[in-house]
């Protein structure tokens, strides 16, 4: 049970056309994340799902049956809000039993529930409070105890962590995925937040301008990216873009240095190198990888690893480093470049080159 | 804020202030005083500012008259009206603000009825009622002040809605409502406090009005504010009768926008001020 | 699915919810208003229920009707008195309430009382005060004087303008003042201080930087009075019921007379309707000019 399949969905605001038919299919069980710029029509998709909205177009199937001319009561889905939605004059416990109150559910079967669920969540000790004498992890807490206390068919989450400290965030991120490997239900799951993206899912969907850019397994999508823009959307710091041109068998980049191409393409092309920071280290005597002598002209340590930034091929790059690998700017240096995991890019379309 | 504060302005003001205070005050304290006195303080040339005793004989005479009965005229009146204008005009309310039902000019419209004089109303009203029957009964006089309140109402209860963050209305639809159990079991609680002081206001304007109640009561339900009007003599006026009906008519309303004091801007300036 | 569809309630839920209270003002709000324009043209009045169309016949008369422009007049003159006078004065104590001082609240709390009285127990008090032997008006004017005072405030032609814009005044003074008093406390200070240090003098930091900041409040508090003293019925009635003869009659109380005493009914409809469109026709012109968004 919660099996979800979208066919064609299409949704409009007046003149801005925020869905431009999205066709998805979520098994039963399975850990979805929406993820994408604001506006790119995420948090649009997850409310046509819920009910809040209605398609002008397509098809939501829950379990095979079509849902969009639902009420969102009758979908039964469980959804947490961004800004936990809690009702001020209700307790804690009456919070969390509102969805059974609603549907009328018997005062054992009632108590039991939201036993239960307390206990999942560490809130038995605050059950008789109001919402505003909990913190904001708690408050959190509460928003998915209303969530898990029914037998909803899906979970859909609406950026829930986004109002959280980075710290508490860390921490309910890894509470959700504790959750969702206990229950096992169908989540859906939206955030514009690329790490959240890549933690928490089974499957990433990547949306951009009401459309599914890419989607797939998080290692999936930051491996093989289909498109310049998911390459540079997920992983921190960005992946550097680097226009080049295919000359004599290698990629030439406009100050004359040249790097070896990663995989076949025509002779003259004009391309985008794309190499994600991390996969440029400091040149070692005797190491295999092709060698790229740059000037640091900016270095930013954060710890562990220093971001060291260069200039090539007339853009800015980084380069993921060991925290002591270059100690000021103005130093030139060698770096060896990871042209296994190198990609390219059609400047045109943003689409990337395939074998 | 725009003059520096130095202790000389702060005493010269305090002095102003006293005074404004005082003179806003003195009519009340005046009639407030009037309804204490003998009928020979009353009528005591020069005005006798301070009563020998405070007695309530002016009082005693008008429950003993039956006069009081016109205050519980008004009580009537006055909490039907708002409790209907309250439950219609939220509902209203709650489909304007959430849903922009009619669009602007369906506001608006709502709005302008509240601006045309009473006198223009009530006169085809007042053929109407004549001619169903509805003249000097409680039945009319609430009509009639339940749909003046309602653009009030609306107004008000549309901006304190407005209000409530729309995810606890959503979160509740997800949750199994309908959207009448959302309007009741959210809306109506998260809106308590404005719905409450609306009420008062609402209340208070029935209470007050004159133009409605003087002419379509006769007898039956007289509302006090017209009972006050009876009192006025072409020669000698109940000026004891005068004093007291008002204040018993005035007390409750002072201690209710008292209580109110949060609200009293928004309330009054049609929600244009959320103070 | 058809057994699912959202049922009649629900899917209609926005409509149901209006139905009731737009059923309610267009039974007492526009019936009245419809039904004053129908009985304008026909011939009713105490005598006969003579309902044939009468064509212009009582527009006609309205215009030659000098009581009826005079009650116009009356009004205009209450409104263009009473209104920059509780401004001002509104505005004043505003400005003397802004900042902090001890009892600060109880001041407003005690100021603000004379909005919430009933007009006609505002009147009735005035009255008391007003009385020419045992009201202390007229005493106090005495302390200044050398004979006692004996004004008949409600009764002679040259005071009664004076006794009831009196009453007006102190009633709705307080109104504008707690408006004023809550536009002006969320003026941003630093602009004001900004323009001091400029070199801005009292008067220049009051007109460019107070008066654009209040004026959003200030227009709805003025077009507020303004509806209201338009309609002044309930202050006057309890004072002077339009006298000494028709001095101090304003529409309101004209439309009364004629209406209720004098059942000229098809006649006061016309009035009633013409007042409206003056009314529609004046509140647009405003609006347009104030340039207030919702």
């Amino acid at each position: 049970m919660g099996r979800l399949t979208i066919e064609g969905v299409q949704k409009h605001y007046g003149k801005v056309h925020a869905l431009k038919g999205v066709d998805l299919d979520i098994a039963e069980g399975e850990f979805c994340v929406f993820v994408g710029p604001s506006g790119c029509g995420k948090s649009t998709l997850l409310r046509c799902i819920a009910g809040l909205e209605e398609i002008d177009g397509g098809r939501v199937k829950i379990d095979g049956e079509p849902v969009e001319g639902l009420r969102p009561r009758d979908r039964n889905v469980a959804m947490v809000f961004q800004n936990y939605a809690l009702y001020p004059y209700l307790s804690v416990f009456e919070n969390i039993a509102f969805g059974l109150r609603a549907r009328k559910a018997p005062e054992a079967e009632i108590q039991t529930r939201v036993a239960r669920a307390a206990r999942m969540l560490g809130l038995e000790a605050f059950l008789e409070r109001k919402p505003k004498e909990l913190s904001g992890g708690q408050r959190q807490r509460v928003a998915i105890g209303r969530a898990v206390v029914r037998d909803a068919r899906l979970f859909l989450f609406d950026e829930p962590l986004s109002n959280l400290d980075a710290q508490l965030r860390d921490g309910m991120r890894a509470e959700i995925k504790r959750l969702h490997q206990e229950i096992g239900k169908t989540t859906v799951y939206v955030t514009h937040d690329q790490i959240e993206a890549m933690t928490l899912a089974d499957r990433i969907v990547l949306l951009r301008d009401g459309r599914i850019e890419q989607q797939g397994a998080p290692l999936d999508l930051f491996e093989r990216p289909a498109t310049r823009f998911v390459a540079g959307f997920l992983g921190s710091p960005q992946m550097n873009f680097i226009p080049c041109r295919v000359s004599n068998g290698a990629l030439a980049f406009e100050d004359g240095r040249t790097l070896p191409l990663p995989r076949p393409a025509a002779e003259g092309r004009s391309l985008l190198l794309g190499l994600r920071p991390e996969h440029l280290s400091r040149a070692v005597d005797g190491d295999p990888r092709p060698r790229l002598p740059v000037e640091i002209d900016l270095v930013q340590p954060t710890g562990a690893r220093t971001y060291a930034q260069f200039r090539l091929g007339g853009v800015e790059a980084t380069a993921e480093l060991p925290a002591h690998a270059v100690e000021r700017p103005g130093a030139r240096i060698d770096l060896a470049a990871d042209m296994d995991r190198a990609h390219l890019f059609d400047p045109e379309t943003g689409a990337a080159l395939r074998d | 804020m725009i003059r520096p504060d130095r202790g000389l302005g702060l005493a010269l003001r305090y002095v102003a202030a006293v005074a404004a205070t005082l003179i806003f005050i003195f009519p009340i304290y005046w009639l407030f005083m009037i309804s204490f006195k003998t009928p020979d303080e009353i009528f005591a040339s020069p005005p006798v500012w301070w009563p020998e005793s405070i007695q309530f004989a002016n009082y005693g005479v008008l429950f003993k008259d039956g006069d009081v009965l016109t205050i519980w005229n008004s009580v009537v009146i006055a909490s039907v009206s708002t409790l209907l204008a309250m439950v219609l005009g939220t509902m209203c309310a709650y489909s304007i603000a959430r849903y922009r039902t009619g669009g602007n000019f369906f506001s608006d419209w709502l709005l302008s009825n509240r601006m045309v004089p009473p006198i223009v109303i009530v006169f085809p009203v007042f053929l109407l009622f004549v001619k169903v029957g509805l003249v000097d009964s409680y039945a009319g006089l609430i009509l009639l002040y339940t749909a003046f309140n309602l653009p009030y109402v609306v107004w008000m209860m549309r901006g304190y809605i407005q209000d409530i963050p729309l995810e606890l209305e959503e979160s509740a639809l997800v949750d199994g409502c309908t959207r009448w159990q959302v309007f009741i079991k959210v809306v109506l609680p998260m809106a308590r406090s404005g719905f409450f002081a609306t009420a008062v206001f609402t209340f208070v304007f029935a209470w007050n009005e004159f133009i409605f109640a003087l002419v379509l009561t006769r007898a039956e339900v007289t509302t006090f504010p017209v009972q006050v009007t009876h009192y006025f003599g072409g020669q000698s006026n109940f000026w004891a009768k005068i004093a007291a009906m008002s204040v018993l008519g005035t007390v409750p309303i002072f201690i209710a926008v008292t209580l109110l004091q949060r609200y009293l801007v928004r309330g009054i300036s049609l929600g244009a001020v959320k103070g | 699915m058809s057994a699912l569809r959202p049922p009649f309630a629900d899917r209609n839920f926005k409509y149901l919810m209006i139905v009731p209270a737009v059923t309610t003002i267009l039974l007492v709000g526009l019936f009245p208003v419809i039904y004053t324009l129908i009985l304008s043209f026909q011939n009713v009045d105490m005598m006969f229920e003579d309902t044939s169309f009468s064509g212009g016949k009582h527009y006609a008369a309205l215009v030659s009707d000098a009581r009826f422009w005079e009650s116009l007049l009356h009004t205009l003159i209450f409104l263009v008195v009473a209104l920059p006078a509780e401004l001002i004065l509104g505005l004043a104590l505003a400005w003397l309430f802004l900042d902090r001082m001890p009892g600060r609240q109880v001041f407003v709390a005690l100021l603000v009382l004379p909005v919430t009285i009933s007009p006609i127990v505002a009147g009735a008090t005035w009255r008391l005060l007003f009385d020419n032997r045992f009201g202390p008006i007229n005493q106090i004017l005495g302390w200044f004087s050398d004979e006692p005072v004996t004004i008949l405030w409600t009764v002679d032609p040259f005071y009664v303008y004076p006794a009831i814009l009196a009453a007006e005044v102190w009633q709705w003074t307080p109104f504008m003042f707690l408006l004023l008093l809550a536009a002006l406390s969320n003026v941003d200070r630093s602009q004001i201080e900004a323009a001091e240090i400029d070199g801005a003098g009292f008067w220049r930091r009051f007109t460019k930087v107070v008066l654009p900041a209040i004026w959003p409040v200030m227009a709805i508090a003025i077009l507020i009075r303004a509806l209201d003293l338009f309609r002044l019925f309930d202050v006057i009635w309890a004072l002077t019921r339009g006298g000494p003869g028709t001095r101090t009659e304003t529409f309101s109380i004209y439309a009364y007379i004629l209406g209720f005493q004098q059942f000229e009914t098809s006649y006061t409809a016309a009035m009633s309707f013409v007042v409206i469109l003056l009314l529609v026709i004046s509140i647009t012109i405003v609006l347009r000019r104030m340039e207030i968004d919702r």
